[in-house]
């Protein structure tokens, strides 16, 4: 989850947007190879990804519109997880709580669906609206009829954000739902005073005796990724622009780090944020000479490996590019399927 | 156990593993939580393999159709079937609550579920919601061999059942019931679809002509006329077939001007059966 400081959007916006790189020679810095490099990136960067596949473990679809979803598809992205978050403005009852989780297994999953993309999500109060108590201990009345779920792959997104009392209990209370339900858990870092926020996240899980394996501590960057590797925990990063990680440096940590438990997410949601980041990524990656294995555990192995660990997540429902299910395509008869979205050609002046 | 546990008891034996079978048989009991709980979980522990339904007994309840269904949603509709209902507010509660929060293969359990609850009557809002939902697999599973609606609907709620359906390009003839509900007021609305979407420049599916049979008035007369008048031979058939079983005076004598169609109906070489066209839907 992100939450974008909208002041820094206008400071930034100006000096960072160059649209045509090769009209303002004077303002690029690079070396010619790098702007030969920058050019092609914005010319056609699936050039680069063709035969990929991707998964995106961190994506916030409810705020996103078909366009994104059909993109994505397009880009090659088979699968998505997407955590419960906070919604930009703080919730007023348990109701809305419920219809929320309850749009992630339902009219979410169905939605995507419809794109040829599986849609698993994790399920978790977020560390902002622990802290209106009273709304809190019933949302965790109704977390376990949730957690149980089809296709709920972990405990998420949930962890520190002020670093409050009442965070630090949800989050102790949410990891032991968590391993009561052998679930993974998606932590969530705080954006101000990230580095202890982060260090705290583990140590409160380890102190309660959950694995580190079955912990992703998400929206890491240069500062935190040694120590949450080192730990033995899964560390996430995610590529959105201005308040998190960028694309280029992540290429710069994947070639420090190698790839073993890294992986890639764009944490895409209402603000200013990009559903393609991973293919992005991947494509710099490509070009930037590393390799296709390390592409591949960084932007799609790894998160699966990591959330498959709840028994929720089968590879051939998704693998073949094709979304199977047996309730919709057995027997040979399509009628009770729930069926892919007619593609519309986006450059049409027609609307039939 | 009642005959219809008793049917659903016996096709679970035949498509699941032992394994299966003795962990649906220990979830059929226990506390309510409990009972919530194995039904939201049981993808964990039982297959979604199709429900082999050949050569078993017959359905206890008519027009219920399971051929289609998959072992997990048989064997939550078996769990729903044993949640005690001696305590009408504490049963009414605990179905709520799972359709409440469910998920879509949930929904389509408890869907599939209305004909054996306990307390018919009061699930047809619920019912009437799948019918407003744009989740495919939702509505199909209210709309298609599923009896609820033909017994519980108001003609206002079974007249947007069929024209959804329509609408979304669904097969209207998996609707239990189809026939037996066919009335005036959704044979008019029938024409002003119709009218509607030739104005757009789009088709009607030939086979829901069918629904008008027994309900001729001039204004459809003249649609039957422009099947007829068009190239398209479902469209032919469909109206050929609707004013030779028609007693409305119009319709039998429009239907003379076209006698080889007149006799091909006749000799039974054009059916209705010949329209419920499998492939339609989500195209």
């Amino acid at each position: 989850m992100q939450y974008l400081p909208l002041v820094r959007i206008y400071i930034l916006y100006p000096m960072c947007q160059k649209h045509h790189t090769s009209q303002h020679p004077s303002h690029f810095e690079g070396s010619a190879e790098e702007q030969q490099t920058a050019n092609q990136v914005q010319a056609n960067y699936l050039e680069y990804i063709k035969d990929f596949k991707f998964f995106d473990p961190h994506i916030h679809m409810t705020s996103r519109t078909t366009d994104d979803y059909q993109a994505m598809a397009d880009a090659g992205i088979l699968a998505i997880i997407e955590p419960a978050f906070w919604l930009g403005q703080p919730r007023t009852g348990v109701a809305t709580f419920k219809d929320y989780y309850s749009s992630l297994v339902g009219w979410e999953r169905f939605r995507s669906s419809q794109f040829g993309i599986k849609h698993y999500c994790t399920i978790g109060l977020n560390s902002r609206e622990a802290n209106n108590e009273p709304l809190a201990e019933q949302v965790m009345e109704i977390l376990p009829l949730f957690l149980y779920k089809e296709g709920v792959v972990g405990v998420g997104e949930i962890g520190y954000d002020d670093q409050t009392a009442a965070e630090d209990k949800y989050y102790r209370l949410q990891l032991e739902l968590a391993k009561e339900a052998n679930l993974p858990v998606q932590v969530h870092t705080p954006h101000r005073d990230k580095r202890k926020g982060t260090e705290r996240s583990m140590a409160v899980a380890l102190e309660h005796g959950i694995d580190p394996s079955m912990v992703i501590i998400d929206h890491n960057n240069e500062e935190t990724v040694k120590s949450v590797l080192d730990k033995g925990f899964w560390a996430a990063f995610t590529i959105y622009p201005f308040t998190k990680m960028g694309n280029e440096r992540m290429v710069e940590i994947v070639k420090q780090y190698g790839p073993e438990r890294i992986m890639i997410n764009s944490a895409a949601d209402w603000g200013i944020s990009d559903p393609l980041a991973v293919p992005k990524t991947a494509a710099l990656m490509q070009m930037k000479g590393i390799s296709a294995e390390a592409i591949r555990l960084v932007t799609y192995q790894n998160a699966i490996d990591a959330f498959a660990q709840s028994g929720q997540i089968q590879v051939e429902d998704f693998a073949s590019g094709n979304t199977i299910d047996q309730s919709k395509t057995f027997n040979g008869n399509t009628i009770l399927r729930g069926g892919q979205q007619p593609r519309v050609d986006k450059n049409s002046l027609f609307i039939r | 156990m009642t005959a219809t546990q008793a049917y659903l008891a016996n096709l679970l034996e035949k498509t699941a593993t032992a394994q299966e079978w003795e962990w649906i048989q220990s979830k059929v009991q226990g506390d309510l939580k409990a009972r919530q709980i194995a039904f939201v979980a049981l993808p964990r522990f039982i297959r979604k393999v199709p429900v082999h339904t050949g050569g078993t007994m017959a359905t206890p309840i008519q027009g219920w159709e399971l051929d289609q269904w998959t072992l997990d949603r048989l064997a939550r509709v078996y769990l729903l079937s044993h949640i005690p209902n001696h305590d009408e507010t504490v049963y009414i509660n605990a179905i709520e609550m799972l359709f409440d929060t469910a998920e879509i293969n949930e929904l389509v359990a408890l869907y599939s579920a209305l004909p054996l609850l306990a307390y018919p009557e009061k699930w047809l809002f619920r019912a009437t919601e799948a019918v407003r939902s744009n989740m495919g697999v939702v509505f199909d599973a209210i709309a298609f061999g599923n009896p609820y609606p033909l017994h519980y609907f108001s003609e206002l709620a079974w007249n947007q059942l069929v024209l959804k359906c329509i609408f979304n390009d669904k097969p209207i003839h998996l609707i239990t019931g189809l026939t037996q509900r066919a009335n005036a007021k959704l044979a008019n609305t029938l024409s002003d679809f119709a009218h509607e979407r030739w104005a757009a420049g789009r088709k009607v599916p030939a086979q829901v002509w069918r629904l008008v049979q027994n309900f001729m008035n001039d204004t459809l007369l003249d649609d039957m006329r422009r099947l007829l008048q068009s190239d398209d031979t479902y469209n032919q058939t469909a109206a050929a077939l609707v004013c030779f079983h028609s007693t409305y005076a119009g319709a039998k004598e429009l239907i003379e001007s076209y006698p080889s169609l007149r006799n091909s109906v006749q000799k039974g070489q054009l059916q209705w059966k010949q329209l419920e066209v499998h492939q339609l839907c989500y195209v």
